[in-house]
């Protein structure tokens, strides 16, 4: 008796096609490698940008602080209880070679809340080679501060696209297969919704409560969930009408089965060419709200928030041109991506009569 | 079909109904709103300092506690001072600003040239440039000068009008110097002649016009581009050719005309875009327009501004709807509204 029948995962053909597709379009494929890689170096970022040390060798012990619990400054035979200042100590143990203990930093040795007031100066500081795209005006590392504020930013429009389409597409597909009085009431009520000017009222909304990551996340969710319902409803609609759902209904296939195993795995697929203008739509939307104050809490890194400061301080041009370059760069790379998937979904034949 | 838009126009009721009550709701249930402002900022008018800082000073005696609450109509259910809200609408009445003291739709009025302006001149210049650019890309589809203007399209398409105003501003205006830094018009401009009068105005106009420009031309031209593209490999193409129509002919008078409907279906968006403007562009520039004050008022919880303004860009949304669904019916005699 077999308990369970071993299933590889088999592509359908047509799935099959549209990926060779989408890999022969070299312009979005090579953004979707390079994307990827920006997201792997920002999930990884505290091995690249860190006030903390990768590896400590002190007295023939090995210590990895990078992840895991603070180290405090007694356990590398300093004076203090708070965590280790390891530009310091690196300073320490160079000055005393002869012991053999040794630290290795990061690139990038600050971290992206991190003050560094050095020298006489007052921040913001210009690009050195101490801070390669120089500081912002409170003296934390632009650098720091892009690479975390990006992964933040992708975190949060990743989360909102995933919330924002599991919500929309259960409301446009429970429209169109139910029809009736429920897809009427929803049709207008989605109507209001997506008549609302979205930004004003999130803007409205955050003046009164200062969202966190979370509350913010709700707020749009709860203003952007309308936007997959009209396709998903039509497409759903038109499934719905069609032959082999009539058939399966005829052998009394129920409700859910008719959902999950007929309508969802035929129209669903489309939602892909959605998923990269939504990506750059949240990331657009967030940076937004945080230039305008709206946004995350303050010492979040983000790149509205730097945008801002930016702004404030044109006299100090790098902090807005290492934001508005990274911005160009991802939502190029988006769009490119989000092009490519839209073509290898719908090859165009083209052609001119002459 | 006429049914149909009379239809559309009585659903606006509705749906108007249903924005304003949702963000009249919101404006309720927050603290800090024109009440506790004015108490704040009385507070301080007197030099109590301290009062100001923690809210709890009475100020203002109960008497005009009461007043302002009844004028306000805090004093009331939500429901019953949303009806006295929208009869007051109805009489064209915005109500007065918390913060100017001063009817809500002069605040708006004053601003509206500068929306006007923009909107007017982003239409023209978007529409001038993008048909015929979405054109001739879609023609010489690969060639040099398709693939060239695509890294100015793609760029505007992908990067938001903001991000773009911010970049200009950062490089004309600040480090170049050849841009104003900002504003409408200068300080002194009633002065002026009125050709130095249009060229203080283009002068100023210069940043921002391009900042608008850049994320609606490249939309308009992709939709452009790929709409022709689509129709010049249909049938009706070939046949237009094979009977001998010369291509350019066969462009214009057949090709040309279908292109235009998915740019008609969006160019009803235009109107609201025509008078509220981007509160985002117009706060990097400090233009004094609707989005402006919008933004201000959100700031500054100056309710009734807010309301106003909600109420003016919700009906010229709905209104643009309705109207692109009427281009559309103009362009495509293929559409029939209604009649299903």
């Amino acid at each position: 008796m077999r308990w369970f029948k071993f299933n590889p995962i088999r592509l359908n053909p047509i799935t099959r096609r549209r990926w060779s597709r989408f890999r022969s379009i070299k312009r979005g494929y090579f953004s979707a490698l390079l994307l990827g890689v920006l997201i792997v170096i920002s999930l990884s970022a505290e091995l690249l940008v860190s006030n903390r040390a990768l590896i400590v060798h002190y007295q023939g012990h090995w210590y990895f602080p990078t992840y895991g619990a603070v180290l405090s400054g007694k356990t590398f035979g300093l004076d203090y209880d708070y965590e280790t200042d390891y530009k310091a100590l690196q300073q320490i143990f160079a000055q005393n070679k002869s012991v053999g203990d040794w630290l290795l930093m990061p690139p990038i040795p600050y971290s992206a809340y991190e003050t560094d007031l050095a020298g006489n100066d007052f921040p913001p500081l210009a690009p050195s080679l101490r801070h390669w795209l120089g500081t912002d005006t409170t003296g934390r590392d632009v650098a720091a501060r892009l690479l975390y504020g990006f992964r933040i930013a992708i975190a949060f429009s990743v989360a909102l696209l995933l919330f924002e389409y599991l919500i929309g597409i259960s409301i446009g597909c429970l429209m169109g297969y139910w029809g009736g009085v429920f897809d009427l009431i929803f049709q207008r009520l989605i109507e209001v919704w997506s008549n609302i000017p979205t930004l004003y009222v999130i803007m409205i909304v955050a003046s009164i409560v200062p969202p966190g990551f979370w509350t913010l996340l709700l707020i749009m969710i709860a203003f952007s969930w309308t936007n997959m319902t009209w396709y998903m409803r039509t497409a759903s609609y038109r499934e719905n009408t069609r032959d082999y759902v009539l058939a399966a209904r005829a052998i009394g296939a129920s409700g859910p089965r008719i959902i999950f195993r007929h309508i969802l795995p035929n129209s669903i697929s489309t939602v892909v060419t959605f998923v990269p203008f939504s990506v750059a739509a949240g990331v657009t939307a967030l940076t937004a709200l945080d230039y305008l104050g709206f946004g995350l809490p303050a010492p979040t890194p983000s790149w509205g928030e730097l945008l801002k400061q930016g702004t404030d301080n044109l006299e100090s041009p790098w902090i807005v041109s290492s934001v508005v370059i990274a911005m160009t760069l991802v939502l190029m790379l988006v769009t490119f991506i989000g092009e490519a998937i839209r073509e290898a979904f719908d090859p165009k034949t083209f052609r001119i009569y002459e | 079909m006429t049914g149909y838009f009379l239809r559309r126009l009585l659903l606006i009721i509705p749906t108007f109904i249903g924005i304003t009550l949702l963000v009249f709701a919101i404006t309720r249930v927050v603290p800090g709103g024109p009440i506790e402002r004015m108490m704040t900022q009385a507070a301080l008018q007197q030099g109590d300092q301290r009062a100001a800082r923690t809210r709890s000073g009475n100020t203002l005696d109960e008497k005009q506690l009461a007043q302002l609450r009844a004028y306000y109509g805090f004093d009331k259910p939500l429901l019953s001072s949303y009806g006295q809200w929208l009869w007051r609408v109805l009489h064209l009445d915005l109500g007065n600003s918390t913060r100017y003291h001063d009817p809500v739709w002069s605040l708006i009025k004053e601003r509206f040239p500068v929306s006007i302006f923009y909107g007017i001149t982003t239409l023209l210049i978007t529409y001038g440039i993008c048909i015929p650019l979405g054109m001739a890309k879609a023609v010489r589809h690969g060639s040099w000068f398709d693939n060239v203007s695509s890294i100015a399209v793609f760029f505007g398409y992908a990067v938001p009008g903001y991000v773009v105003g911010i970049a200009l501003i950062t490089i004309f205006a600040s480090q170049l110097d050849w841009f104003p830094l900002g504003g409408f018009v200068d300080d002194d401009f009633d002065t002026y002649s009125f050709g130095k009068k249009i060229i203080d105005l283009l002068y100023h106009a210069a940043l921002p016009l391009t900042a608008y420009l850049a994320s609606s031309f490249a939309l308009t031209t992709l939709m452009m581009k790929n709409a022709l593209m689509d129709n010049l490999a249909t049938d009706y193409m070939r046949t237009a050719i094979a009977k001998g129509q010369s291509f350019d002919g066969a462009v214009r008078h057949h090709a040309l005309r279908n292109s235009l409907i998915p740019i008609a279906t969006s160019f009803g968006n235009n109107i609201s875009l025509l008078l509220g403007g981007s509160f985002l562009i117009e706060t990097i520039f400090n233009i004094d327009g609707i989005g402006l004050l919008g933004f201000e008022s959100v700031l500054e919880r100056d309710y009734p501004v807010v309301m106003g303004i909600l109420v003016i860009s919700a009906l010229l949304f709905l209104l643009g709807n309705i109207l692109s669904d009427i281009c559309v019916a103009l362009v495509d005699p293929r559409i029939r509204f209604g009649e299903t």
